[in-house]
């Protein structure tokens, strides 16, 4: 056994889970404010990918401006995203919702392939590209890069939710809507502020997704890993996405590394599957009970 | 214009097409569909036997998240296993046509009944998920189960023959696909008359009060699953005999989205919804290359605008129709009939 | 009510004008053209190859019938859009033979390639070839009507493999390949081959589709040890992020491509890292100066901008293609498949115009022929390191 090989690949393993946790918590935001299953987080992503690259390569901006911008249009988008589609199907069928997600990602691929091509491209460099080692290890650069960014950024959302007034606001509608809106919180307002932020996220990860793999209409697919990560997580736990997020990072880590990369996708389907079989609620979410 | 009807027994209430007007138009789509091949160029031939295909599929789907509320993301997976058991049946057996159509979708059926366990368990998005998985893993045995599946090459096959004819062209396909989607679309439209519909519609309706009800959960909606299955493996296998190839690549997630979609656009839980709605997102991608064929003097490099309008206007239907119509085309149809009901004594 | 209503028929139309837009067809045919079909990849992730191809054969049907055509027939070149999907691609080919009398088509796949072909042989009228170099298709035996105008991929391997042996005998190469049916293709049979040749495969590596990290696959590579890392089945990603990360580790394998990650367009988006990037080329780069070649200048002057490969691919098949009719109608022979492909294979040391260096014969399904070509940054350019390999010469 090569204790440093199985040192690296677990480091790069938890590496990657911090994308899949932060884009997980974007996912896990929405469905916790709006019970919305949002399938077009992978494209949201993907969006965030292409519009930094736009204002950063296209209009050669400065590197911390286009992050800014970005972030800004993916708000602005979230916002009116949840405006336009999501709001009028307040009350149908949470399956219907689901596809309208699918159908929004569809349409966001071919805007992306409208405005930008199809071929893939790479992303200007804006990532520290010296090698890291951690005592023998190697990590690459970006990788840590974008694990310190999605930690810091993960840290940041438990602190708002503990003591920002929004947080609590957009707690107390995912506890009781009711309730919390007989206690003055303006509901739909929290609405927009999840799809708001989540949105937010997932363009930052999607920039640092790209930074790392490069961008292409297809980049989409990322999603259907964090999709997985949130179920086993639990669909209403910022805290089962993080530790998911992480787990299934390392997973698919070990398992490219020790059997091959074909069975990636296998392996962490079929631990969805058990997952979902032995508990069908996720490692952290709600049980929901269900009256007459 | 038409009057209400009276009946006097129950059968006559539950009977599919109960007027002679509604007869005679059916004996007349018959016509239309037997005299088509005839008529029409290969290249119609060849998008109404596609057409057909898509509609026995869409309609198993139906069944399942239509009239059960069981919403799978596994369809195109279970034509995959359809189209590989006819495949390998064609290859290494050489059994009859009709047999082959029935065993593939016997197969799927029962990889679909496997993949209703977790239904059990969990339901609505929860389940959706679970049959991602499930096409996920059965990509993976597509492309990794070498002896059986010809591993990433896929299974290459000789023409079907059904009474000594041998069948490769798809004016000759059309006179198997055709009648055999017919014949699906009436079993899924009399299956709602019997008591296993109903128990159907009742879980889709509420799961739990069914069961209070005295309907076995587990036993129906696992028959929903083999059932919804079955339809789709039937349509792989013709799917399999019209192009005669399945790589592990010719059932990818899309394509389920595609029947999930399809019945969206055509009305869920409405056996003519299926059949408009796989017709019309057939039909869609077709239109739109003409539009961008005229629109190729005026607007330059129309051609290379194709792929992402067709992108576009796939999600915006979605969207459109869930946010505008969500009983989709079938209500439009529906509309449209009742207005000539009363013309033109009411407009 | 009346805004529901509005909605209401704002939808109804835009379903009844789609479905009006289908029941029509335009049409336009003249009676002995010489027809070329083609299911062409303009949209969708093949798409920066399709244009290539589309611009090659456009521009080559321009001079063949500026110069009036083959025998005094016009070559009449028909494309259609398929986003490189099968069943797009498959619809195309029935609407085009549906319209014409299609004698040469352009496949843009390797599904699609094999999806065609018992059609193609009851057809019997057509001889296809495309954007696929599958090994599979090199098979005259099964795929009598389609010809490849390239080596195959394990030819592209052979010739990558017979460059390392010379340059090291001996030397340690690992294999890094997408799982696909495309990454797949070329691996099991390179194996061996390696083999013979006295390398050693040290590694083989398989990435899934749409992996955005690969540090795990560079660790594993980096404990093989290779001298040489040859990677197939990608275009461009994860290929820099790849290189990039072994440079760092202070790998000093020399990292090889093939065909499809070989356009020089490609290899420069690539980076810095990618300086000493190798792979194997069939035919001589759009910039290519350094031997006297008529059809290169001819398309430095009717585009005076870089062309891709895939260009000088689509340009290549369709010169071919046509070669192929003219002996054929020179014979006094019925254009059909097997003719066709018999007047193909007939092809003797022909000269390409300098797009592939050597003079080429065909005697089965592809030509076997390449050259190995390196990134230098410093120029933006891929230089040749090698001379013409040639497996048919070579007795490979």
């Amino acid at each position: 056994m090569d204790w440093l090989f199985l040192a690296e690949v677990s480091l790069a393993g938890i590496g990657a889970g911090g994308l899949y946790a932060l884009t997980g918590l974007a996912f896990v935001l929405i469905y916790k404010a709006t019970r919305v299953v949002n399938l077009a987080i992978g494209e949201i992503l993907m969006l965030g990918g292409y519009v930094f690259f736009g204002f950063a390569a296209g209009l050669a901006l400065p590197t911390w401006l286009a992050i800014l911008l970005t972030l800004a249009v993916a708000g602005l988008f979230g916002g009116v995203v949840e405006r336009l589609l999501i709001r009028p199907m307040l009350g149908e069928s949470p399956i219907s919702v689901f596809m309208l997600t699918i159908g929004l990602g569809s349409i966001l691929v071919g805007v992306v392939e409208l405005l930008w091509g199809a071929n893939p491209l790479q992303l200007p460099d804006y990532m520290p590209n010296t090698p890291l080692f951690i005592g023998e290890a190697y990590v690459s650069a970006k990788v840590a890069t974008a694990f310190a960014v999605a930690a810091v950024t993960v840290v940041a959302f438990l602190l708002l939710f503990r003591f920002w007034r929004g947080g609590v606001a957009l707690r107390a509608t995912a506890g009781d809507q009711a309730a919390a809106y007989s206690m003055g919180i303006d509901v739909p307002r929290v609405f927009s502020l999840a799809w708001v932020i989540a949105c937010i996220t997932a363009a930052a990860s999607g920039m640092l997704v790209g930074a790392i793999g490069g961008i292409s209409p297809t980049m989409g697919v990322f999603g259907l890993s964090v999709l997985v990560v949130v179920i086993v997580g639990g669909l209403d736990s910022v805290l089962g996405a993080m530790v998911a997020g992480l787990f299934i990072g390392l997973l698919e880590a070990l398992t490219g590394a020790f059997l091959g990369g074909e069975f990636k996708m296998l392996a962490t389907f079929t631990l969805l599957v058990a997952v979902l079989v032995v508990r069908p609620y996720g490692l952290f979410g709600t049980h929901e009970i269900e009256r007459l | 214009m038409r009057i209400g009807a009276a009946k006097q027994t129950y059968a006559a209430d539950e009977a599919l097409f109960d007027t002679t007007v509604q007869r005679a138009w059916l004996i007349g789509l018959f016509a239309l569909l037997a005299v088509f091949p005839f008529m029409a160029g290969p290249y119609w031939v060849y998008m109404a036997c596609l057409v057909a295909i898509n509609i026995a599929s869409a309609t198993g789907l139906n069944i399942l998240t239509g009239y059960t509320g069981l919403v799978s993301l596994g369809q195109a997976a279970f034509m995959g296993v359809g189209a590989y058991t006819v495949a390998w049946l064609e290859v290494n057996v050489g059994t009859p046509l009709p047999l082959n159509l029935i065993l593939g979708g016997v197969v799927a059926g029962l990889a679909g009944m496997v993949v209703g366990v977790p239904s059990l368990r969990v339901k609505g998005l929860y389940l959706a998920i679970a049959t991602i998985a499930a096409s996920v893993i059965l990509h993976f045995v597509f492309s990794h189960w070498t002896a059986v599946t010809g591993g990433v090459s896929g299974l290459t096959m000789p023409p079907g023959s059904l009474f000594g004819l041998t069948l490769d062209e798809p004016h000759e396909l059309y006179w198997v696909i055709v009648p055999v989607t017919v014949l699906m679309v009436f079993g899924a439209a009399n299956l709602f008359r019997t008591r296993i519909g109903r128990a159907f519609i009742a879980i889709r309706d509420r799961d739990i009060s069914a069961e209070v009800l005295g309907i076995r959960l587990l036993r129906f909606k696992l028959l929903s699953f083999a059932l919804s299955s079955f339809y789709a493996g039937v349509a792989g296998g013709l799917w399999v005999y019209f192009f005669r190839v399945v790589t592990p690549e010719s059932f990818p997630l899309v394509m389920s989205i595609f029947f999930l979609a399809a019945i969206i656009v055509g009305g869920m839980g409405s056996i003519l919804g299926a059949i408009l709605g796989a017709a019309f997102m057939t039909m869609v991608p077709e239109a739109l290359k003409l539009v961008v064929g005229w629109m190729s003097p005026w607007v330059p490099d129309a051609v290379a605008l194709l792929s992402p309008v067709r992108t576009i206007v796939f999600g915006g239907l979605i969207v459109l129709f869930l946010i505008f119509e969500p009983q989709g085309l079938a209500e439009v149809w529906r509309r449209v009939r009742r207005f000539f009901h009363l013309w033109p004594f009411k407009t | 009510m009346t805004f529901k209503l509005s909605r209401r028929t704002v939808l109804a139309a835009l379903v009844a004008a789609g479905l009006a837009a289908g029941s029509l067809a335009p049409q336009a045919r003249a009676a002995d053209d010489i027809v070329l079909g083609g299911s062409i990849p303009l949209t969708g992730v093949f798409a920066f190859a399709g244009e290539g191809i589309h611009a090659g054969i456009q521009d080559w049907v321009k001079m063949v019938n500026e110069q009036g055509g083959i025998d005094g027939r016009m070559l009449r070149y028909v494309p259609e859009d398929t986003a490189y999907k099968v069943d797009a691609s498959v619809a195309a080919f029935n609407k085009i033979t549906g319209q014409n009398a299609v004698n040469l088509y352009y496949a843009d796949s390797t599904a699609f390639s094999k999806t065609i072909n018992p059609e193609l042989e009851r057809n019997g009228k057509i001889l296809m070839a495309g954007a696929s170099f599958a090994t599979e298709l090199n098979d005259p035996e099964k795929f009598p009507l389609q010809f490849i105008a390239g080596p195959d991929y394990t030819e592209m391997f052979g010739i990558l493999l017979e460059y390392v042996s010379k340059e090291k005998p001996g030397a340690k190469v690992a294999f890094v390949h997408s799982d696909t049916e495309f990454g797949r293709d070329p691996i099991a049979s390179s194996t061996e081959r390696a083999k013979t040749l006295g390398l050693e495969v040290v590694e083989t590596i398989v990435t899934p589709p749409g992996s955005v990290d690969v540090s795990t696959e560079v660790l594993k590579l980096r404990r093989a040890r290779p001298d040489y890392t040859i990677f197939h089945g990608y275009v461009l990603a994860p290929i820099p992020e790849f290189i990039n990360q072994a440079k760092q580790m202070g790998m000093e394998t020399k990292f090889m491509g093939t065909f499809w990650s070989m356009d020089n367009g490609i290899v420069m988006k690539m980076g810095e890292a990618a300086d000493g990037f190798m792979g194997v080329m069939p035919y001589r780069y759009y910039y290519d100066d350094s031997e006297k070649a008529p059809m290169l200048e001819k398309i430095r002057q009717m585009r005076p901008e870089y062309q891709s490969t895939a260009y000088l691919q689509g340009m290549l098949t369709a010169m071919l293609m046509t070669e192929a009719v003219k002996r054929t109608l020179a014979d006094g022979k019925e254009l059909t498949g097997p003719n066709l492909k018999a007047s193909l294979n007939s092809l003797k040391d022909f000269d390409t115009g300098g797009i592939i260096g050597v003079p080429v014969s065909i005697p089965g399904n592809s030509i076997p022929v390449g050259r190995i070509y390196q990134a230098d940054m410093k120029q933006q350019k891929m230089v040749p390191v090698s001379d013409w390999i040639r497996l048919d010469k070579a007795g490979g």
